[in-house]
């Protein structure tokens, strides 16, 4: 996780700070989204995505959508999510 | 930590602005044009254009992603679009 202190080559190091800005300039482009979550054993869910932690540990939704009523807020662990998907105007 | 997780942002930006097919795990299939993949997460963000000109984004996470196969490079325009995807807009001009 933090290749980056590790001795990375620079040009390495550059990459990986453009990847990851995309990345999170993505995560801003879904916060307040609708997003639809599938998580593992075929289970889908949706919520409206609010954010993402900086590790990866877990995802902060909020009107997450369950067999049992809608939860104002949540937190997905991201081990159980496979992927998850928003519209973009 | 799997294979695809193990890579190097050397690895995975040759992935960007090419049209792939991620395999998951529990034989799900992803299709769309490589955004970005997270170098924390090894997660692949991937574009697909729909019809009403809208712009769907799926987001697979590093753990479940078991293969990427590229189907299609991206030529400039299509580049050029992605690009402008998550972008951050112009900040206003402000008078003197």
């Amino acid at each position: 996780r933090f290749q980056a202190l590790l001795g990375e080559p620079a040009a390495a190091q550059g990459l990986r700070a453009a990847l990851r800005e995309r990345y999170l300039r993505g995560l801003g482009a879904a916060r307040g989204r609708p997003a639809r979550f599938c998580l593992r054993a075929g289970v889908c869910v949706e919520a409206v995505f609010g954010a993402a932690d900086v590790g990866a540990v877990a995802f902060q939704v909020d009107a997450l959508r369950t067999p049992l009523g809608v939860q104002a807020a949540a937190l997905l662990r991201c081990t159980d999510v496979l992927a998850y998907s928003f519209l973009l105007d | 930590m799997n294979d695809w997780q193990r890579k190097s942002p050397l690895d995975w930006e040759k992935y960007v602005n090419k049209m792939v097919k991620v395999a998951a795990i529990e034989k799900h299939e992803y299709e769309g044009w490589v955004l970005t993949v997270d170098p924390v997460s090894a997660s692949v963000v991937l574009a697909t254009f729909l019809e009403n000109e809208k712009v769907s984004i799926s987001v697979v996470l590093g753990h479940a992603v078991q293969e990427v196969e590229i189907l299609k490079e991206g030529d400039d325009e299509m580049k050029q679009r992605l690009s402008c995807i998550f972008a951050p807009e112009e900040g206003k001009a402000y008078s003197p």
